[in-house]
């Protein structure tokens, strides 16, 4: 399959070589001018926040959230596999501490708490930030860790536009990407697709298991780690994106965002699983509708927007086995619907050198979870699950003040009910200031209060979950340094620290009963603190090459601070599970003229897996760096702009775990062709 | 520019080095002729059950014996373990598999596959065994001398969706099981047929079940919990006649309390059970104990065995489910004789 790949991408590169036309596509992006400090928007005092840029997003068609994030951010991406749940964390929290918001509507599942960012195809995102620690209150409630904020803009389009991407890859991979669009002065329309599909079966070195070798009387006489398949392992996800944009020119914008999700995915066997692939059937399906309308009102010194929108998601998990008869009977048999309705409006004032913003966001959640089907002791049949409305309303207010074009202060104050309890006052307080003009050296400090409110399955899942739960609580302290040197067209370099620090109480983990079920409780405290850098360079080493490098590194101590469970527990102290102490991130892009080198690397230490730290056999997981290349060409033909592209993935063809006895592909291969046609006007 | 390429090579070269990888080896052991081998659950879906050994004689625990032994792991969630024959049969619920090991030297001798999710085992002779299961409507017949799957027992009123059986016990030519999940009963089976002969009715979810030297079966239900649609009641302990397959006596615990465990000493005179504390009862009394056998140690006890020869009681301490628990060893009359760590969630116990 690879070399058909690689002879594919020679042929079509000479071939291509030989029509191409005189006027190259300069695939250089401009060496962006550096912001000063005196034109840094108010919105952004004090705000650590990393945003991805458009290049990265639009990197690949088969890429969703959790791997651009994997590689373009310090925070921890844990993959249960290849095109599988994908959970990020800021700062050694949980991935329900990051709160996940698409065109400002929270996306995080009202009954999990946290967002699969495996199922958010980053070709459907056109502006994506981080905020981290404290920055997320300005944005919404709840980030304990951070919040992740995505969302589309208008294409930008004059008349009609298509582009089209096949992508086929390792493992009958097939991604394809359609996108129309068209705009005027007023309108701008864009349809997208994406489709992904996958048989997934790649092959691993199994270490977990061994297949025996008998004799005839069934006395093992040797055995052999097995090379495997990824065993059910298959998916099949399609995405569609409408948006129309329709700008007055007075002032007045209007938008609708419709992105519609149908996913079928199986979900891999363990590698220490010894069924048959064949007799287990075990998939995950969901449907998943989001849409928001807004409307944005802009005045010389004030706006105002309001947004409407709407979530309907539907998930089913089936388990089912062949008990012999070649009839797949159920196992487990569970479904979820969850509708969201979603309001909000948001208003803000400029006075002389303050701003002053108010918001007031509400989603009401009416999720029915059905988990099992039982037969009652009279006989008849019923259903394990629970039905349940929430409102969840979150309000803020905020003053900004720059009394001078080096000094910034912003307080916010968020206030949010849950239900019918209301959090304490949730109020985050940001400073910045310009230390150096030299350099662009500015200092950022803040610091916030925060609260996690339960999610409805901490609450009402049957059986364990526990109305009696309390919200956790959170106090974050940031402070940081950043600076910016550069030469318009020239080079750029910019670059950031901070360290942080936060306390988490009250921390909700579920833990087993004497009944045989797990059930939620306020348990741990945590203290996770720790330095985040991040750095980037642009440079043109001549008028035709130009080199990027982006990096990133994080230190995430995350301690558990809690009082011992019981006299033996030697958590207390230790780093949580499957967080990582430390991790990086390194990409460099190399362009020349029509070509285009990519080069990714991301590094995760060290993981434990149990909150003692043990150092047993299965105690850990091995740090692991992961290096993906592309190489890109550009052509322009007179009736099409075309891109051929091809990915390495696993580059070294390293052996790695994301999460015990998950596994990992190995070398892989994608090769693309983008083509844009030319319209005649 | 020279410098940048050298930079991006130097670079290159560091960022790219390869991660470590342990490969299990396997060890010699030679186990003492008389010991308790502990099964660690770990965590669902994580594989990262184990296999510990202890040495009461020598005070000695020797954990993960079997990934040492065998340089593979054990799987996801080891239910259970039982002896027979000098070969010890590990049942390894959610990786369908059960591994037959060499009892000194922990190294398998074989395994039997194609379950759908089993939880104990039981020997009617050395040509056949039973195997329980969750989430299937059948009990799986093998023969262990060739590891395969012989037959099925189809048990009644029960769909793959809300099967449950569990743990075994056999007086005469039936074996006796108690069904669990959602489920309110006692199945009899004829060991000459292979067939639910008989069932019988006790409390919501009888979690557990052993006979005494009187032919007497125990079962101790959870009653549920709050909210279910199967219904939520107080506990109890059933005192049930294998013979006659009648329950004798019931003796009800409080709504709220969670009864489970119930374990038999050697002589088959002396009943325990976990509800919080550690209780103990002869099986000639007629009403429950007032006063535990031990205290509750500021956690839960997940697990509990009474060693057949010296009447010694052990307690298994889960702590948070996520990392190496403990285990208690107590004298037959309540004193700590010493404590050791396990693997992840010891949840079940054996004795070789």
């Amino acid at each position: 399959m690879m070399r058909r790949f690689f002879y594919i991408l020679v042929v079509a590169l000479c071939l291509a070589h030989v029509v191409q036309a005189q006027d190259d596509v300069r695939r250089n992006i401009a060496i962006k001018e550096v912001t000063v400090f005196g034109q840094r928007p108010m919105k952004d005092i004090g705000v650590q926040r990393t945003r991805i840029d458009s290049a990265v997003l639009k990197e690949n068609v088969s890429l969703s959230m959790a791997d651009v994030l994997a590689f373009n951010s310090s925070i921890f991406v844990k993959s249960y596999g290849r095109a599988t749940l994908s959970t990020v964390a800021f700062r050694g929290t949980s991935p329900s501490h990051t709160q996940v918001t698409w065109n400002g509507m929270k996306i995080n599942s009202p009954m999990l708490g946290m967002t699969d960012f495996s199922m958010i195809p980053s070709y459907f995102i056109d502006d994506a930030s981080l905020l981290h620690g404290t920055s997320s209150v300005n944005e919404t409630g709840g980030g304990l860790g951070g919040a992740v904020r995505l969302s589309t803009k208008p294409a930008q389009a004059d008349g009609f536009g298509l582009q089209y991407v096949q992508g086929v890859g390792s493992f009958k991979t097939f991604d394809e990407f359609l996108r129309l669009t068209y705009g005027d002065d007023h309108w701008q329309l864009s349809t997208r697709a994406v489709y992904s599909s996958s048989p997934n079966d790649y092959k691993y070195r199994n270490r977990d298991k061994k297949e025996n070798i008998y004799d005839d009387e069934m006395n093992i006489i040797g055995s052999y780690y097995p090379t495997e398949r990824n065993r059910s392992g298959s998916y099949k996800d399609l995405h569609l994106l409408q948006e129309v944009y329709y700008n007055t020119g007075r002032g007045d914008r209007f938008g609708l965002n419709a992105w519609y999700i149908n996913s079928n995915r199986e979900l891999q066997m363990l590698t220490t699983d010894y069924g048959e692939a064949s007799d287990f059937d075990n998939r995950q399906r969901e449907h998943t509708f989001r849409g928001v309308l807004s409307w944005d009102h802009l005045r010389s010194d004030w706006k105002l927007a309001a947004k409407a929108g709407y979530i309907h998601t539907w998930m089913a998990y089936d388990y089912e086995r062949d008990p012999g008869n070649g009839i797949m009977q159920t196992m487990t048999r569970s479904r979820s619907r969850i509708n969201t309705i979603y309001a909000q409006a948001d208003g803000e004032y400029y006075l002389d050198k303050w701003l002053f913003t108010a918001s007031v966001t509400a989603h009401q959640h009416m999720v029915e979870s059905r988990d099992k089907n039982i037969i009652l002791q009279q006989g008849n049949k019923a259903v394990v699950g629970y039905d349940t409305n929430r409102m969840e309303l979150s309000s803020s207010l905020s003053a900004k003040w720059r009394p001078s074009d080096r000094v910034g202060v912003s307080a916010v104050l968020r206030e949010e009910l849950f239900g019918d309890t209301f959090s304490p006052l949730i109020p985050a307080l940001f400073v910045d200031g310009v230390i150096s003009e030299r350099g662009n050296i500015m200092a950022k400090a803040s610091v916030s209060r925060n609260y996690r409110f339960p999610t409805l399955n901490d609450l009402y899942f049957l059986p364990g979950g526990n109305p009696d739960l309390k919200p956790e609580r959170g106090w974050t302290y940031d402070v940081g340094l950043s600076f910016a040197v550069g030469r318009e067209g020239v080079y750029s370099l910019s670059g950031s620290a901070s360290w942080f620090d936060s306390y988490v109480s009250d921390w909700i983990l579920w833990l087993p009963t004497t009944k045989g079920f797990f059930s939620p409780r306020n348990v741990k405290d945590v203290h996770a603190y720790g330095v985040e850098l991040q750095s980037s360079l642009d440079v043109a080493l001549s008028p035709s090459v130009q080199l990027s490098l982006d990096g990133t590194y994080s230190w995430t101590p995350s301690r558990n601070e809690g009082e011992p469970m019981s006299p033996a527990d030697k958590s207390v102290g230790k780093q949580l599970p499957y967080v990582p102490e430390h991790t990086a991130t390194v990409t460099g892009r190399l362009s020349w003229r029509t070509w285009s080198l990519l080069y990714k690397w991301n590094y995760y230490s060290e993981r434990y897996t149990m909150s003692s730290n043990d150092l047993s056999l299965s105690g850990r997981l091995p740090t692991y760096y992961m290096n993906n290349i592309t190489l890109e060409k550009g052509f322009s033909l007179p009736w099409a702009d075309l891109s051929l592209k091809c990915a390495i993935n696993n580059l070294f063809d390293e052996e790695y775990l994301s999460v015990l006895s998950r596994p990992m592909p190995g070398i892989n291969y994608e090769f693309f062709l983008g083509i844009t046609p030319k319209w005649k006007r | 520019m020279n410098n940048i390429l050298r930079f991006i090579a130097l670079a290159t070269l560091l960022l790219t080095s390869c991660m470590k990888w342990e490969t299990g080896e396997e060890e010699t052991f030679a186990a003492s002729p008389s010991g308790l081998f502990i099964t660690n659950e770990g965590n669902f879906q994580y594989g990262n059950a184990s296999l510990s050994f202890y040495d009461p004689a020598t005070r000695k625990v020797e954990n993960e014996v079997f990934y040492r032994a065998n340089g593979m792991k054990l799987g996801d969630v080891a239910q259970s373990m039982i002896v027979h024959n000098g070969v010890g049969w590990v049942v390894v619920n959610n990786s369908h598999v059960v591994f037959a090991i060499d009892l000194n030297t922990f190294r398998e001798v074989g395994r039997i596959t194609n379950l759908t999710s089993p939880r104990y085992m039981h020997f009617v002779s050395a040509d056949k065994a039973y195997i329980t299961q969750i989430w299937d409507n059948r009990i799986t017949v093998v023969n262990p001398r060739t590891y395969q799957i012989t037959g099925y027992i189809d048990c009644p009123e029960m769909t793959m969706e809300t099967g449950s059986t569990e743990q075994m016990v056999q007086w005469g030519d039936y074996v006796y099981v108690n069904c669990w999940s959602y489920q309110n009963r006692i199945l009899k089976i004829d060991t000459r047929t292979d067939q639910v002969v008989d069932e019988l009715e006790v409390g919501i979810q009888p979690t557990s079940l052993v006979i005494d030297r009187n032919g007497k079966m125990w079962t101790i239900t959870d009653g549920g919990y709050d909210g279910s649609p199967y219904g939520y009641e107080a506990p109890s302990l059933y005192r049930i006649d294998a013979e006659t397959f009648r329950i004798e006596r019931e003796f009800p615990f409080a709504l709220g309390d969670a009864p489970s465990e119930v374990q038999i000493n050697g002589a088959g005179d002396r009943i325990y059970w976990l509800n919080e504390d550690v209780w103990e009862m002869d099986v000639e009394a007629e009403r429950l104990p007032v006063r535990p056998f031990l205290e509750q140690r500021e956690t839960i006890y997940y697990g509990l065995t009474v060693d057949p020869h010296s009447g010694e009681v052990y307690v298994a301490d889960a702590i948070d489910y996520q990392q190496q628990g403990m285990i208690y060893r107590y004298s037959p009359t309540g004193e700590l004789i010493d404590e050791f760590y396990v693997g992840i969630i010891p949840g079940a116990f054996c004795w070789k």
